[in-house]
């Protein structure tokens, strides 16, 4: 190991956690472990942590997660047992110290003693492209090509003032850290508002304590507060509820922010959750759906409606939302964009 | 003469320089990064279309306006140096051209377009 990798190996682990539905609870509190950095997107980290077992339908989300970290890379399983393709990964034995493994395992790739993880998935584009067309972008017309593999975005309605522009579709999660842990959906972007909303999968069910009010610390800027709250009764502190009011990060919420049909709406439930963050509100959510909450608004917006309720009523909400299955079916009927010939597309 | 010099060596250093860059470049090229790593990061999922995109500026009115006054402070400089000589006259064609602008500032307020969206 050269003095460069040597001096790397001692800055805190970049780990990024991909969680399952019976992640352990001790997950959350990794981010009060300084010689680890729990980061927000595979691109900065260097460990690709599971914490416990992904369901099945989650496997080729898993493996689209690892091919995003940049080399070198390693996996490593806990409280759950490496799954093909992932023969090379460090499991982590009962009674071993999560973070020492993580160090030894990054000392190791730095040190080339451990070959860092290779692609899981082929080293291809989504479609084909490449000398397809006049300029070889990969189909007819200005707006026609897929430049590497991916088809161009096309007009849609505009929800706001007519102007129609290309909306953005795609779907968003499992693995978001804004979004609750196995939550998967299906956004159509206008510009910066969301204008549609399928839900592919609801979040799991798991009932973590205070999983709420830490995230919506963490989206609005507040980590080190959220990362306190993890310490026993600590919203019972004078001073935590005191830096919280300093903060002024109740007027960073939009007031009438998702509201429910009785009147809770993101402020109320977040001051709930300050009060007692260990049973949040349970809003009347019958009729409620997605579209109602999230349609319109912008993406941070969006983020902290749902980091707001709980799983068990996301779920209820989920429950009443259209699934990704009846938009596909309906606009198979309507000969949706989804099913068209990509590389037919005219010029614009 | 050391003029010369020093830009030659300017010359010299900066060539040296991007020599550099691109000889770590190139070593580092054999890891470029595959189809797999090109993806956006969605949170595991694939994205349907590509993310060049059209969207609307919607601040554009604002920026217009913006465009609009620093033009006004343009005029107002040599203004404010023949003010002296020129006087109560100056006052009254400056007064002019500001309730002109300021008429279209109104307009602009009517149709909303001081409303961030």
């Amino acid at each position: 190991m050269n003095w460069i990798a040597k001096l790397a190996a001692k800055a805190p682990v970049p780990i990024f956690i991909a969680r399952g539905p019976d992640a352990p609870d001790e997950t959350d509190r990794l981010h009060l472990n300084p010689a680890l950095t729990i980061v927000d997107t595979p691109r900065a980290a260097s460990i690709l942590l599971v914490a416990g077992t992904l369901p099945h339908a989650l496997k080729m989300y898993l493996h689209r997660l690892h091919d995003q970290l940049p080399h070198p890379r390693a996996t490593v399983f806990w409280h759950s047992s490496p799954t093909e393709p992932f023969s090379n990964a460090v499991e982590i034995a009962h009674g071993d110290d999560l973070a020492s493994v993580l160090l030894r395992t990054r000392a190791a790739l730095l040190g080339g003693e451990r070959a860092s993880d290779a692609d899981v998935l082929p080293d291809e584009p989504a479609n084909e492209w490449q000398g397809v067309g006049p300029h070889g972008q990969g189909g007819k017309g200005m707006m026609g090509g897929t430049p590497y593999g991916r088809p161009m975005a096309m007009t849609d309605d505009d929800i706001r003032d007519g102007l129609k522009l290309d909306a953005y579709t795609a779907e968003f999660g499992p693995f978001l850290p804004m979004l609750p842990a196995g939550m998967i959906l299906k956004l159509t972007l206008q510009g910066d508002i969301i204008q549609d909303v399928a839900v592919v999968s609801p979040p799991y069910e798991d009932a973590r304590k205070g999983r709420e009010i830490r995230a919506l610390l963490r989206l609005l800027g507040l980590p080190t507060l959220a990362n306190r709250m993890l310490v026993e009764n600590a919203h019972r502190d004078a001073g935590f509820k005191r830096l919280v009011t300093l903060s002024g990060v109740r007027m960073a919420i939009p007031p009438d922010l998702g509201r429910t049909h009785d009147g809770s709406d993101v402020r109320s439930r977040f001051e709930h959750l300050l009060k007692d963050p260990f049973s949040p509100q349970k809003p009347h959510l019958t009729g409620l759906d997605l579209g109602d909450l999230l349609e319109g608004r912008e993406w941070q917006e969006a983020m902290l409606i749902l980091n707001s309720f709980d799983n068990v009523s996301l779920r209820k909400i989920c429950a009443n939302t259209r699934t990704n299955a009846d938009e596909d079916s309906s606009e198979q009927t309507s000969g949706g964009h989804e099913n068209m010939d990509h590389s037919a597309h005219g010029g614009h | 003469m050391t003029v010369v010099l020093a830009v030659f060596l300017i010359i010299g250093l900066s060539f040296l320089f991007t020599a550099g860059l691109r000889a770590g470049v190139a070593v580092d090229d054999k890891r470029h990064a595959t189809y797999p790593q090109q993806r956006p990061f969605l949170g595991g999922s694939d994205p349907e279309t590509h993310a060049l995109q059209r969207f609307h500026i919607r601040y554009y009115t604002m920026t217009l306006l913006f465009v609009a006054f620093e033009m006004e402070m343009m005029f107002m400089y040599p203004w404010a140096v023949v003010f002296v000589e020129e006087g109560p006259k100056a006052l009254a064609e400056m007064g002019m051209f500001l309730a002109i602008l300021s008429v279209g500032i109104l307009y602009g307020w009517k149709e909303g377009i001081f409303e961030w969206e």
